[in-house]
């Protein structure tokens, strides 16, 4: 099967099942069903990766760090043991990222190959994409040679590579680099990213040695903004996070599936040596965990089309080079809804919609126009001390300009936490559109497709949260809460009296979506 | 700074004296009025799904009964929601477990004041917000409080966000009725806190950054209007925070129209304006029943980004008619001294250096921070009595009820 750069975009993926081999009948109709679904089976926006690092390559590579605990180094050395694959069965796992190269010398990367060629095979029997993960010091071109000869359905890059690597696996590899710069793919074509993200969790600022006032609220570490930051159109991508989980904290691998999940990206699933070797051994704790793991990814695929629902938001954030990815993480976490918009796309028409806009960097003259007619118009402009008279004293000052007004900030550039904080206060609660309480440690994200509303909620916290409110601008009749746990649930709806709509979800425990109709 | 024994006058001579380490004795005023005290109950009580209303209820009967004075009447609950946002705690725990108290408490006590005949009962607090207008409500809703519940305990329940003039026109002055004010002779405030019969200061039992505890007094630091008191002139350098830069350190004065310092030139160490300044305060809006909230609490500092703070379970419910006096019954039960000087826990301080200005981190003429105590600040304005042999304890004694607070905060409780 000839490999091609993920830039020309997905080719159809012709299956090589030669009848000579020992396919079992349950795998044959399998296979017979892919050569007719060629289409699905190569589409990349359909594979639910998880990394399934493993073989005596993986454990050569982790003996220059840290490597795994005795009891899991068996494991880790015979992952690719064809029974590993019997894991997969009854999760939407179709991707499995395997370690196939270090730049180890020549005979262990090519037993490494070896290995890893059986077990693709049998994988892509079971309908099941490999990609090989290549690290640094990898050999570019035996690289290639030898994800041609195990018929990789692609190479996945983890680390920092020297320039022209990617080029030289060959002009037909499918390469898939995990960034470490969000801002600079942001523009990107490329129909799928993957991206370095944070270890999803919430913390108390005393605990981190920052000490805070009364009302500090916990620190949560998220990559819903980091997902939704890659939405810049009406299209959906998939967006892959790359991050290790916590495994000391509960409910931290499900809290994974869904911090990648809520904003329509996926996290490439990442197991710690004591899961690995307990699903080695069958333990039934480590299965248990691994249903679970199981049970949020089939959440987020059933509920597929939540991704074509468009990010939800009256303030419009503009985005550019130089725009502090800080500010999209301290909304978000303020629960205040945004969409994004580039700055070479500002215009008049591109800004109707909004009622508001965060405008950090320096306007020029043409763009200072624009944002002023959006401000007469009635808009709130909130903008840094570039735009002309900022306070002396106060953070920032309000300046009345025609029907609405420009928050102008003393701070150059404005500091995120402010701003994120602020406006909370510079935005009504019919502006902001969506308001929830008793959120500290949960981040909610609301979008909308086909006159519905979906809002998103995922709690960081170990304990369930009791008794979130929502309310949500518009008349809505039903609101049906889905969870992963528990069958969808009818929540009661209550008109606010000022056009918005009030519901309760009476608990909490980690991902909820309520969708609005 | 002036040196802070110059900064006495002669009413804090006849309040205190006595600086020496551990003690902090007090004169009492050349009338020798005995100060007032009221019984005061302690419950240990373990969690808050407990039947709340029927202990209020035993408790309330323990210290003599309230029904006459509420029957028919308007109660105000002026509750503490530190911070105010909802959003400030502990991961996994809601603000009412930590620094807010709960909403189990505050819906039994308005349950138990609608069976004792109350006609309305009113739930108030300042919230801490720029922007004013947003109702009460929607802030005990960020703590998961279920409002509609509490509304319909009593025929009537209202809420106000004190912060400002909220459903009047203007605003109420109370004047200082207490023997000796310190600071201010009276205060403007929301009309709520003179538009009641019964008042009531519904605290949580925590200790405190900047005043070593928070109990039912301090409580009523939150009835101070920011945006009445915001509206004088901020010089250069005066803190942000309307509240520090009038009250606190007494960098600004507050707005015309509303009153004024005593003595602008008086000791504007925080750890010395503060008591007086509460004192002053349950001086002009009096505390008709003090209930304070230990069922759980966080221990080491009022609010969730202190380090070192922890969640703790004291199981205590403490409940009298005199806020002094229910004040030292409750510092008692969490360890301390009642009447503790300021060289001694909890009112030897440790202040954050980042968050206050660098006169207020070592008073002149002493070597470490400290806050007098407001307790005997009380005492020594004739409001009520911190001596616990004067005190009539009811409920559980408190050698069986005592949660050592500053053990728990270092670590070094027994397990």
């Amino acid at each position: 099967m000839p490999l091609r750069l993920l830039e020309q975009g997905p080719q159809h993926w012709h299956e090589a099942c030669n009848p000579g081999d020992e396919l079992s009948r349950r795998y044959l109709a399998f296979a017979t069903l892919l050569s007719l679904c060629p289409v699905w089976a190569a589409d990349p926006g359909r594979w639910v990766p998880a990394r399934w690092d493993g073989g005596p390559l993986e454990l050569t590579r982790r003996a220059k760090g840290q490597t795994p605990p005795v009891e899991a180094r068996e494991a880790v050395a015979r992952w690719y043991d064809p029974a590993t694959l019997g894991l997969l069965e009854g999760t939407p796992i179709n991707c499995l990222l395997v370690t196939f190269s270090i730049g180890a010398g020549a005979e262990a990367e090519h037993q490494q190959h070896q290995l890893v060629k059986e077990y693709a095979r049998l994988a892509r029997a079971r309908g099941i994409a490999t990609l090989g993960i290549v690290y640094p010091g990898a050999n570019p071109e035996a690289v290639a040679v030898a994800a041609r000869e195990a018929q990789l359905d692609g190479l996945v890059l983890d680390g920092e590579f020297p320039a022209g690597f990617a080029a030289r696996l060959g002009t037909g590899a499918l390469v898939i680099p995990i960034a470490r710069d969000a801002a600079s793919l942001r523009t990107s074509k490329t129909p799928l990213l993957a991206i370095e993200g944070v270890r999803p969790d919430a913390r108390d600022l005393s605990d981190m040695g920052i000490r805070a006032g009364a009302s500090a609220e916990p620190w949560i570490e998220s990559n819903i903004w980091l997902v939704r930051s890659f939405r810049l159109g009406t299209e959906w991508r998939p967006i892959w996070i790359n991050q290790r989980p916590n495994p000391s904290s509960q409910g931290d691998y499900i809290r994974c599936v869904a911090d990648s999940a809520v904003a329509g990206g996926r996290w490439m699933i990442a197991i710690d040596d004591d899961l690995r070797a307990g699903l080695f051994r069958k333990d039934h704790g480590a299965l248990t965990s691994w249903r679970s793991i199981a049970t949020y990814l089939k959440f987020s695929e059933d509920h597929a089309q939540w991704r074509n629902f468009q990010p939800y938001g009256n303030l419009g954030v503009i985005l550019d080079n130089d725009f502090s990815d800080e500010y999209l993480n301290l909304l978000t976490r303020r629960q205040v809804p945004y969409r994004l918009l580039l700055r070479s796309e500002l215009r008049a028409a591109s800004l109707s919609g909004f009622q508001a806009v965060l405008a950090i960097a320096p306007p020029t003259e043409a763009e200072r126009k624009i944002l002023c007619d959006f401000a007469e118009k009635g808009g709130l402009v909130v903008a840094g001390p570039s735009w002309g008279d900022p306070p002396k004293d106060d953070p920032y000052a309000e300046v009345p300009l025609g029907k609405g007004r420009v928050a102008v900030y003393k701070e150059d550039p404005p500091n995120p936490e402010s701003v994120a904080k602020d406006m909370m206060d510079l935005l009504d609660p019919e502006v902001m559109g969506l308001s929830v309480f008793n959120v500290p440690s949960a981040i909610t994200y609301a979008s909308a497709g086909d006159k519905r509303v979906l809002v998103q909620l995922l709690n960081y916290a170990g304990r369930p949260i009791d008794r979130v409110t929502i309310r949500f601008n518009g008349s809505f009749k039903t609101a049906r809460l889905y969870t992963p746990e528990n069958p969808s649930l009818d929540l009661s709806v209550r008109a606010t009296g000022n056009g918005r709509t009030e519901l309760l979800i009476p608990k909490l425990t980690a991902w909820g979506a309520v969708l609005l109709e | 700074m002036e040196d802070v024994r110059n900064a006495f006058s002669r009413r804090d001579l006849l309040a205190l004296s006595g600086l020496a380490a551990g003690a902090l004795a007090v004169k009492r005023a050349a009338a020798d009025v005995a100060a007032p005290t009221a019984p005061v109950s302690v419950a240990k009580v373990a969690s808050y799904d407990l039947d709340l209303v029927a202990q209020i209820e035993q408790m309330f009967d323990q210290i003599g009964g309230i029904g006459n004075q509420v029957r028919g009447k308007t109660v105000a609950m002026k509750v503490n929601l530190t911070g105010s946002s909802g959003r400030g705690r502990h991961v996994g725990l809601t603000a009412g477990q930590t620094s807010w108290v709960h909403p189990n408490v505050v819906g039994a006590l308005t349950a138990v004041f609608a069976k004792l005949g109350a006609k309305r009962v009113r739930i108030l607090e300042s919230t801490f917000r720029k922007k004013y207008g947003t109702p009460l409500e929607d802030t005990l809703l960020n703590d998961g409080w279920d409002v509609n519940a509490i509304k319909n305990a009593a025929s009537i329940v209202e809420f106000e966000d004190t912060n400002g003039l909220g459903s009047a026109q203007q605003y109420s002055t109370l004047k200082v009725k207490s023997r000796q004010p310190f600071i201010f002779p009276a205060f403007s405030l929301n009309h709520s806190y003179e538009d009641c019969d019964f008042f009531v200061s519904v605290a949580k039992m925590k200790n405190h950054e900047e005043l070593g505890v928070t109990l039912s007094m301090k409580n009523l630091f939150g009835i101070t209007p920011e945006l009445l008191y915001g509206l004088g002139p901020k010089p250069p350098g005066a803190s942000q925070w309307v509240r520090e830069r009038v009250f606190h350190y007494g960098q600004v004065q507050p707005p015309a129209g509303v009153p004024q310092e005593l003595d602008p030139t008086s000791n504007r160490y925080e750890g010395w304006r503060m008591p007086r300044l509460l004192t002053d305060i349950c001086g002009a809006r009096p505390i008709d029943l003090a209930i304070i909230d230990g069922i759980e609490a966080i221990i080491g500092g009022e609010g969730a980004g202190m380090p070192g703070t922890k969640h703790g379970k004291p199981g205590l419910l403490v409940v009298g008619r005199n806020c002094v006096s229910t004040d030292a019954v409750a510092m008692a039960t969490m360890g301390y001294n009642p009447r503790a000087g300021r060289n001694e826990p909890p009112f030897r301080l440790f202040k954050a250096s980042h968050e206050h200005p660098p006169d207020q981190l070592i008073p002149p003429g002493e070597t470490h921070q400290y806050a007098d105590n407001t307790a005997m600040m009380g005492e020594a304005a004739g409001l009520g009595t911190a001596d616990l042999s004067k005190i009539d304890l009811r409920g559980v004694p408190i050698k069986d009820a005592v949660y050592d607070y500053e053990a728990h905060w270092k670590g070094q409780a027994p397990v």
